[in-house]
């Protein structure tokens, strides 16, 4: 860990939130590092091929024309690029570290594994703008082979083109189902249905209002209504109000079963029931958080100025509240400004515009997470299925170690090992929190945070 | 003092404040044998030390030990007598208790990797055996034998046969709910706010639910942890154990590959593979207390010592290389108490009859038996294998005091 870089600002998350963060910063002529674990800027977004593929039309759709015009900002910035690294935590510099000029924030340490081996950074100021990821949700058959979730499918088909095996089915709540699809189809998949457990009526009549009301923040998510059409064109099946209960196969997932006793075939499964921001480091760097909303999960707390409940530390993007990339964007530049004037320079750019336009796209990403709203649909989960994967911690067990007492996540932790594994509780954190509110458990605030955020190979540390 | 609001809520035989390893155990032996029992817990059952630490079941003479000089060489090496009675009562702990508690005792192993290392090696074995400790040097090659992970860096070992470590998750709560079996009542939340020594016993005034409460008690055990010195100045002792803050790093779960403890003589490591599997690599690189207002808080997590991850882990995975390829998902850290000289402060305060104190070094190894001789203690049979951890040896500090 001998290598030590310093900086005014790191930012942590090169997706549009810190693109356009470090956009803004370096415009001012701050110094600036990105630090992200993709080895490519852009984040899931953009989820760029390495640099020696040759990728004819990618990503084309127009939600993607302002994100690739950042992206090309971006390389002549003066930002410095540092991808292929994992953050592993946060922390306070100490105290004979920090910096006379820091204006009472002040300096972190930021401790980071990659192939290279681990480094230290310290900064000024910090922007966490991790994203968000797939919300998991468990029901009987959800760790057979062939089970995963709709983030995960559009990365593969993003990144590097890999066209999963199918026919694949899709089956959740979230309306990033029809762009996956179109997507999938795009590439070449097979399609055995798209499946939504709300209903046609709730669904649709909701979209339509709100685009007419906000469509110039709809974005990526106006994509979402042409894809539809488009796929309904196509001669995809496009269902309303069936929810999924479960997955059946013997050594990998055949088929999905669904509320009306349908049983479609299918080789894998895509589910896609909202995404929950990753709040992690901010967590763990002791900033508060809040609950994140309808899917589940932490979200950064933040004021107006994405500024966390500890001085110099910033959230931004999903991080702070999932709710598409534009909002990402805005979020970004405008944490760029803000975090600009601490360090005493002028930012560029109109941020009173991007705080209108933000508050506009922020409507509309509310009315989407309104209509992917899960909670009415989670599959009924037995007791003996697998609420923690990676513990193999059944929802019975929970339930019994509940009942005996333990009456917090980490109370149940202790006594279950769910949350232990290698997924770091990432996963079985919002199903637990479910359990346990079900039990009367309310307001938990989830597993203390530890170190380091994300798993890291031993051998990446001490080389 | 004007205590109009403590009602005197009766008397017991024993009272043991602190819910952790030590005090759980000697609840569950003083009701055995038939004392009425009062445990006080300021917070909840295992949250401290006993539940914080990684589970070593470690009976060689510790490196810290080794680096300090002869006569703290020669000090610890007469605790070697305790730890012969720890062998005895880990072996019999999961039928006593009639349970499972990941109780591994399948050897140990502390490696040296230079001739300097091994000479070390040499002498405390030599020590080890003169009081009764059965451990064997064996070269490289048969430790490579014996453990055939290890890699060629180890030029010698000693090995200690029943080594291991068990699952400090599961220990304190089995105490506990053996004691609560044998008719100990256990007050959670419930924080003693003053000891009053009186003819023949104390009375102790404790808050719990917001309320007031008094109980008097014959004989009384302190097993705090970090917590012991506050406590014990409620009765105008000094007691020195001091809080250090430990750090501690866990690997994914691994199949089963690893079933010995690994020290190193030279260097700071203790590592083995817990029952589920996980590596767990520590060993003395210590985290960073929290301060607040001039003094340590201990109600707080430590706070990581991100630059003791990579020479903890480098010694592993030099003696241990597969485990450069296995994932760290978690460091934690924790707190735990040492005397001013590193071994356990265990028995009656001289100057204060009828108090017992219990912690401070190797207190999860040695913890059920320092419990077990505690209480037999205070049931009034005198114990001479405390002799050498007796709070006697620093009577000095009290003598101003009183």
């Amino acid at each position: 860990m001998a290598e030590a870089h310093e900086m005014d600002v790191a930012i942590v998350g090169g997706g549009p939130a810190g693109l356009n963060a470090a956009l803004v910063l370096a415009g001012a002529g701050a110094s600036v590092s990105v630090i992200d674990e993709q080895a490519r800027p852009g984040g899931q977004i953009l989820r760029q091929p390495p640099t020696g593929f040759a990728v004819t039309d990618w990503l084309t759709g127009r939600p993607y024309t302002g994100l690739k015009r950042d992206l090309a900002a971006f390389e002549d910035s003066g930002a410095t690029w540092r991808g292929g690294r994992s953050v592993l935590s946060i922390q306070r510099a100490p105290e004979g570290a920090r910096r006379e000029d820091s204006g009472g924030a002040g300096a972190f340490d930021l401790v980071t594994a990659g192939g290279e081996g681990a480094a230290t950074y310290r900064a000024r100021h910090v922007l966490v703008a991790g994203g968000c990821q797939d919300l998991a949700v468990p029901f009987p058959g959800w760790t057979l082979p062939g089970a995963m979730t709709v983030g995960g499918l559009q990365a593969f088909v993003k990144s590097q083109r890999i066209v999963p095996g199918g026919p694949v089915l899709l089956a959740g709540t979230h309306p990033l189902m029809l762009v996956l699809a179109e997507q999938l189809l795009e590439a070449g998949a097979r399609i055995a249905g798209v499946v939504f457990a709300q209903g046609r009526a709730r669904f649709a009549g909701r979209l339509g209002r709100g685009l007419l009301g906000a469509a110039s923040g709809a974005g990526n998510l106006l994509a979402g209504a042409e894809a539809m059409a488009r796929l309904v064109r196509s001669g995809v099946d496009v269902r309303f109000g069936d929810p999924l209960t479960g997955l059946l196969g013997r050594d990998r997932v055949e088929a999905a079963r669904f509320a009306s006793g349908e049983v479609v075939p299918c080789g894998l499964v895509g589910t896609g029931y909202g995404f929950v921001p990753q709040a992690e480091l901010v967590r763990q760097a002791g900033a508060n958080v809040r609950p994140a909303g309808r899917a589940g999960g932490w979200a950064a707390a933040v004021d107006s100025g994405f500024r966390t409940s500890v001085p110099g530390l910033y959230a931004a993007g999903e991080t702070v509240g999932v709710a598409g990339a534009e909002a990402a964007r805005l979020r970004g530049r405008i944490a760029g400004g803000v975090i600009a004037d601490a360090l005493g320079r002028r930012p560029v750019g109109d941020m009173a515009k991007a705080r209108s336009d933000l508050a506009k796209v922020e409507r509309f990403a509310d009315l989407l997470d309104r209509i992917a709203d899960p909670r009415p649909y989670f599959p009924a989960l037995p007791a003996e299925t697998f609420a923690c994967r990676c513990e193999d911690v059944s929802a019975g067990e929970i339930e019994n170690a509940i009942a005996a007492g333990a009456g917090t996540a980490d109370a149940v932790k202790l006594r279950t090992r769910c949350g232990m594994g290698v997924c770091q509780g990432r996963n079985c954190e919002p199903t637990l929190l479910r359990l346990l509110a079900a039990e009367g458990c309310k307001d938990d605030p989830g597993f203390g945070a530890r170190f380091p955020a994300r798993p890291v190979r031993i051998g990446d540390l001490i080389d | 003092m004007g205590e109009p609001d403590i009602a005197p809520e009766g008397k017991v035989d024993a009272l043991v404040i602190g819910g952790g390893l030590i005090g759980c155990a000697a609840a569950w032996h003083l009701g055995r044998a038939g004392a009425s029992v009062l445990l006080l817990e300021a917070g909840d059952l295992n949250r401290g030390a006993s539940g914080q630490n990684a589970g070593s079941l470690h009976f060689q003479i510790e490196r810290r030990f080794l680096e300090n000089g002869e006569a703290l060489a020669e000090q610890a090496a007469r605790v070697v007598a305790l730890n012969n009675l720890a062998i005895e009562d880990w072996r019999g702990l999961e039928d006593a208790l009639d349970r499972d508690l990941h109780i591994h005792m399948s050897g140990g192993l502390m490696v040296a990797e230079t001739a300097e290392q091994a000479r070390l090696l040499e002498a405390k074995a030599a020590r080890e055996q003169s009081y009764g400790l059965s451990t064997r040097l064996v070269d490289g090659d048969e430790a490579r034998s014996i453990a055939p992970y290890l890699s060629d860096a180890v030029l010698a070992a000693s090995h200690a046969p029943d080594e291991g470590h068990a699952d400090p998750r599961s220990l304190t709560p089995a105490f506990a709910e053996a004691a609560a079996a044998a008719g100990a009542a256990i007050a959670l939340r419930a924080s003693v706010t003053a000891i009053e020594p009186r003819a023949g016993g104390f009375d102790i005034d404790y808050e719990q639910g917001g309320r007031g409460h008094r109980v008097r008690t014959d004989r009384m055990l302190v097993a705090a942890g970090v917590w012991t010195p506050e406590i014990c100045r409620l009765a105008n002792l000094h007691m020195p154990l001091f809080p250090v803050a430990l750090q501690m790093n866990v690997s994914e779960r691994a199949a089963p590959f690893m079933p010995h403890l690994i020290q190193h003589v030279g260097a700071r490591l203790s590592m083995k593979q817990a029952h589920a599997g996980n590596v767990l690599v520590g060993g003395g690189w210590p985290s960073r207390l929290r301060r607040r207002d001039g003094s340590f808080d201990l109600a707080a997590r430590p706070d990581l010592r991100p630059e003791n991850l990579a020479p903890n882990l480098a010694v592993a995975a030099r003696l241990v290389p597969e485990l450069a390829e296995l994932n760290l998902i978690r460091t934690w850290t924790g707190k735990t108490a040492v005397s001013a000289d590193q071994l356990p402060i265990a028995g009656e305060v001289p100057s204060m009859p009828g108090f017992w104190v219990a912690g401070g070094g190797s207190a999860f190894t040695l913890g059920p038996t320092l419990a077990r001789l505690v209480a037999e203690e205070m049931g009034g049979e005198r114990q001479d294998a405390l002799q050498v951890v007796s709070p006697a040896r620093f009577e000095h500090l009290n003598s101003f005091m009183g």
